[in-house]
């Protein structure tokens, strides 16, 4: 415990120490400046990567529209990873070295993310994941890993209580996804703790129900549920995987509320079991009824929507909206840290980027302030936010961090 | 409570198995007249429940559906056949395998393209949605015409098999090529014939699944061909009947497995029976005599 | 000199090939194998655990890894003795199904959070290692027991009434290949410096075999072209963006009905020296 508060605290310095000085601008007009980002545009979460792709390309047009970073252009370079760790790390590897980035988003899912971090370490450029939520990967891979996502154990801890006390929870079951690291984490650790924590009695402790990723089949497991007659679920599994257990559950007629994690945010959701209420933490949905979220989701969608190799009637999601933010970022940094874009100064202008990212920078992103922590995870406010009548609605605003005003504006 | 959820599970199980009997039939009268494992099955099946899905959702009766997605995936079988099979039939084992993962990949990408990579999800209505309960056990209208459709398949597939010309063709290049050719049978025209009647089973597991489960990706074929090669394995590639045996036997034991023991073990339980069954008895539970059993790779 | 992305592809390619070798080993008996990720899985898990929880150094830990991945070769061929073409390669499967599963619910080496805090080796330490394997399979290739193998593989029958051991050189390619995928595991954990179960699935495996098959089957080295192959082409076909795997699908189809005996064979080979000597 000591160890720990020294080492936050020592990080804590470092951090302050490393807040960049106003740096004179250098007009950069001719030059470009270059991101890279890496996306799963083939395989199973083609989708994410081929949205991710369409965000991004407005992104570069907008920036370049309003004129550059400091005259310059901005360029993004993006590649499909095709989630798969050794195309993540391959092509990290491309952007840094071939195309010469400053910064690096992506890449998406967290088995992507811990191979990739250790090389972002190596290469010495910055890589921020979009979608990864498995506890602790950015933190074990300082300096140079970050994720514009939060850590699960962090938000599971103030959406619990929040619908033990709306739907009056005095005992709970969870089902999890085994294969899945991160919904495992959550649902083999993260969340029996919590419910312990706030008196709530955890009725598959002993043997907890789980399935595997890709399986067709959950009916055995909602049996078991279902004959342990819970107030409510703890549904820990990314989306695709959880309307599967959602739609078994309503075969069986099983009414109890559901409550998840971050991965349970998607538009796809809504459409499994409408008649059932379910609560996620979200930093991002659609409908959120905030200007620049607004701003964002009208000018993405019939972008994404024209997009020949995605559903007609796609919308943009939490890891869209993630990685526009990465980049945002990465724009304001090249412009407010004074990049060079010069190739002889490119360690120099990767290691601004980092610093940058560390420091506490007055970022916007689309739901409100965003800054990274010492555990390179990102500081923001989100939402609890329910499914009903076909869209999500926000309960209650909250913020990642415990500390007071962290996300205020 | 005890007996009515148990009760319950073995249904659950029926209906998975009912599932992995078509799609290891579909496996097997490839591999039991052929040889071969055609690995592209599990997209078949996968594209047969997209096209379903597809022709319900746009308000095609299912009585028209599952005949027309069962056309389509036989389409696509017999296309792998002329290209990936026909010209590699008188290679080893392994090519014509690897081919037909070629043809997967195809399938896979063009799904993606066409449907997207998250979860189409389809709403009964109607007919289609009752339930009937009795007590604590419910059964819906859809396992039933699941049970239908799969017995039913299964006795058509063996008349033909064992009762028409066509049958005996396919037994005949099964047991010889060159002396089915002498006895009058065209082993190019029944190898068609192996791959389409394939195909049509697996066309028809994934409408199956799809108004089933009503939730399908293009990527459901991956885990559940595998599921299906062991219940092929355990039933016995040679026999019609024995993965109309192994399919519920599988079924049951994995939603067994996932109720009285744990969701973990499962797979582990399922291969480990299959192992056990090909040194126990490497023909199938069913099989006919083991000298049948593999040819040389 | 070489960019890291293309060292990185050379170091993935490495291990592929590794992977290849491990296949053609065992396939030269004739006996298919659709289960070596299961060994990778081994050696990858075991070597790991030996370097960061045990505090050993790589080298014998490969070593080490290898020789259990061996033992478990050793257990799968005695039964796969029975079985014959098709059948042993589902046997095999469902081996490296079960061997992954074991993995994903085995929690000291993580379950499915996956294993991690190796210490990365260099391009060179996996190109010497590949080396090495590659050697000694083609050193093998021009001695008695090989020709033996082969022997068993033409004609098993014959070969046992001629009074050779067919049992013993069965099971010795089974632990051979065993060993080799171990080693491939144990470079690709040191490698990536974060293994999950989900790296070693069916997949992975028929990978293996379809980098030895494109190249060809029938000589060793062609596992080298076939490797190359399986890692280069995704990397040209990246302008296809959303169509690139199917036209991989395609790709592959074709280059298996133009050459079904893989690109390399041994009248390939034949023909290089026919000319030698012509010229």
């Amino acid at each position: 415990m000591l160890k720990s508060m020294m080492t936050a605290a020592i990080l804590g310095v470092a951090a302050m120490t490393a807040v960049p000085v106003a740096v004179q601008a250098e007009d950069l007009t001719g030059k470009t400046v270059k991101f890279g980002a890496i996306v799963p545009a083939s395989g199973p979460f083609a989708e994410w990567g081929r949205a991710n792709t369409v965000a991004l390309k407005m992104l570069e047009k907008q920036v370049n529209e309003a004129g550059g970073i400091n005259g310059a252009k901005m360029e993004i370079v993006i590649y499909d990873d095709g989630a798969k760790p050794a195309q993540a790390v391959s092509m990290l590897r491309k952007l840094a070295d071939d195309d010469q980035v400053l910064a690096v988003a992506g890449p998406a899912t967290s088995s992507a993310v811990e191979v990739a971090f250790p090389v972002a370490n190596q290469l010495g450029i910055v890589s921020v994941s979009q979608n990864s939520s498995k506890p602790g990967v950015a933190a074990a891979n300082r300096p140079w890993g970050f994720r514009n996502t939060v850590d699960e154990a962090k938000l599971a801890r103030l959406v619990v209580p929040f619908f033990a006390k709306t739907f009056d929870v005095k005992k709970a079951a969870i089902i999890y996804d085994a294969k899945d690291a991160t919904a495992s984490a959550a649902g083999a650790k993260i969340f029996p703790q919590i419910l312990a924590d706030n008196g709530i009695e955890n009725l598959d402790a002993d043997t907890p129900i789980s399935f595997n990723t890709g399986d067709l089949d959950v009916s055995a497991q909602v049996t078991k549920l279902r004959s342990l007659q819970p107030d409510a679920v703890v549904l820990s599994a990314d989306y695709s995987q959880a309307i599967t257990v959602l739609r078994e559950m309503k075969r069986q007629g099983m009414k109890t509320p559901v409550v998840g994690s971050t991965q349970l945010m998607s538009s796809a959701i809504l459409a499994a079991y409408p008649e059932l209420p379910i609560v996620a933490p979200t930093t991002f949905f659609a409908g959120l009824d905030v200007p620049a979220v607004k701003t964002f989701t009208d000018g993405v969608t019939p972008l994404m929507r024209a997009e020949k190799n995605l559903p007609g009637t796609i919308e943009p999601s939490l890891f869209d909206a993630n990685i526009y933010e990465i980049v945002s970022l990465f724009a304001q940094a090249a412009k407010e840290a004074g990049v060079t874009a010069a190739p002889a100064d490119l360690a120099a202008d990767r290691t601004r980027i980092r610093d940058y990212m560390a420091s506490e920078s007055d970022f916007v992103g689309l739901g409100g302030k965003v800054r990274f922590a010492a555990d390179g995870d990102a500081v923001k406010s989100f939402f609890i936010v329910q499914a009903k009548d076909g869209k999500w609605t926000s309960l209650e605003t909250a913020c990642s961090s415990p500390e007071a005003d962290a996300c205020a504006q | 409570m005890g007996v009515s959820i148990f009760i319950q599970q073995v249904l659950n199980g029926l209906t998975l198995g009912a599932v992995y009997t078509l799609i290891a039939l579909a496996f097997s009268l490839v591999m039991g007249i052929l040889g071969i494992l055609n690995l592209a099955i599990s997209e078949i099946f996968m594209i047969g429940a997209f096209i379903g899905f597809s022709l319900i959702m746009s308000g095609v009766p299912v009585w028209l559906a599952l005949p027309g997605a069962m056309a389509v995936a036989a389409v696509i079988s017999m296309v792998i056949a002329r290209i990936g099979y026909e010209p590699l039939r008188n290679a080893s084992h392994i090519t014509p395998m690897l081919s037909t993962l070629g043809f997967s990949m195809i399938l896979q990408n063009f799904a993606t393209n066409t449907w997207g990579s998250d979860p189409m999800q389809l709403t009964l209505e109607g007919w289609l949605d009752t339930r009937f309960h009795f007590g604590l056990v419910s059964l819906s209208v859809v396992q039933i015409v699941v049970f239908a459709v799969t017995l039913g398949l299964c006795v058509l597939t063996a008349l033909l098999i064992q009762r028409t010309d066509i049958g005996r063709g396919l037994r005949a290049v099964a047991e010889n090529r060159d002396v089915s050719r002498i006895l009058g049978v065209r082993p190019r025209r029944m190898i068609l014939v192996a791959f389409a009647l394939s195909g049509l089973l697996a066309g028809a597991a994934g409408v199956l699944v799809g108004l089933h489960y009503s939730v399908i990706t293009p990527y459901i074929g991956v885990d559940i061909g595998l599921k299906a090669i062991a219940v092929m394995i355990v039933g016995g590639a040679t026999n019609i009947w024995g993965a109309l045996l192994a399919g519920p036997i599988i079924g049951i034991l994995e939603v067994l497995t996932v109720a009285y023991g744990g969701a973990a073990m499962r797979d582990f339980i399922v291969y480990g029976m299959m192992i056990a069954i090909l040194l126990v008895r490497p023909q199938g539970l069913l099989g006919g005599s083991s000298k049948t059993s593999g040819g040389r790779v | 000199m070489m960019s890291s992305y293309q060292a990185g592809l050379v170091a993935d390619g490495s291990i592929l090939l590794l992977g290849a070798l491990s296949v053609y080993v065992i396939l030269s008996t004739g006996q298919l194998s659709l289960g070596n990720a299961g060994f990778m899985a081994i050696g990858a898990y075991l070597s790991s655990w030996l370097t960061v929880s045990a505090g050993m150094p790589l080298t014998p830990a490969i070593v080490v890894s290898a020789a259990v991945s061996a033992v478990f070769g050793l257990i799968i061929g005695f039964p796969a003795l029975r079985l014959k073409g098709l059948y042993l390669a589902m046997a095999t499967l469902g081996f490296g199904e079960m061997v992954r599963t074991f993995f994903l619910n085995f929690e000291p080496t993580g379950g499915a959070g996956g294993f991690s805090g190796m210490e990365h080796v260099p391009l060179w330490y996996i190109l010497g290692w590949t080396a090495f394997v590659l050697a000694c399979v083609m050193i093998c290739e021009r001695t008695r027991w090989w020709l033996e193998i082969r022997a068993v593989n033409d004609d098993e029958l014959a070969a046992g009434l001629v009074g050779m051991n067919t049992t013993v050189t069965k099971l010795m390619a089974f632990m051979t290949g065993a060993a080799i995928a171990a080693v491939a595991g144990a470079l690709l954990a040191h490698q990536n410096l974060y293994i999950e179960p989900g790296n070693f699935g069916f997949d992975r495996s028929t990978e293996f075999v379809l980098a030895m098959i494109l190249g060809g089957s029938s000589l060793a080295a062609g596992s080298i072209v076939g490797a190359a192959l399986l890692i280069m082409l995704p990397e040209l076909l990246r302008d296809f963006v959303d169509w690139r795997i199917a036209i991989f699908g395609a790709l592959l189809v074709a280059v298996l009905l133009v050459r079904r005996q893989g690109i390399l064979d041994r009248n390939v080979f034949g023909l290089a020296k026919f000319w030698r000597r012509a010229n």
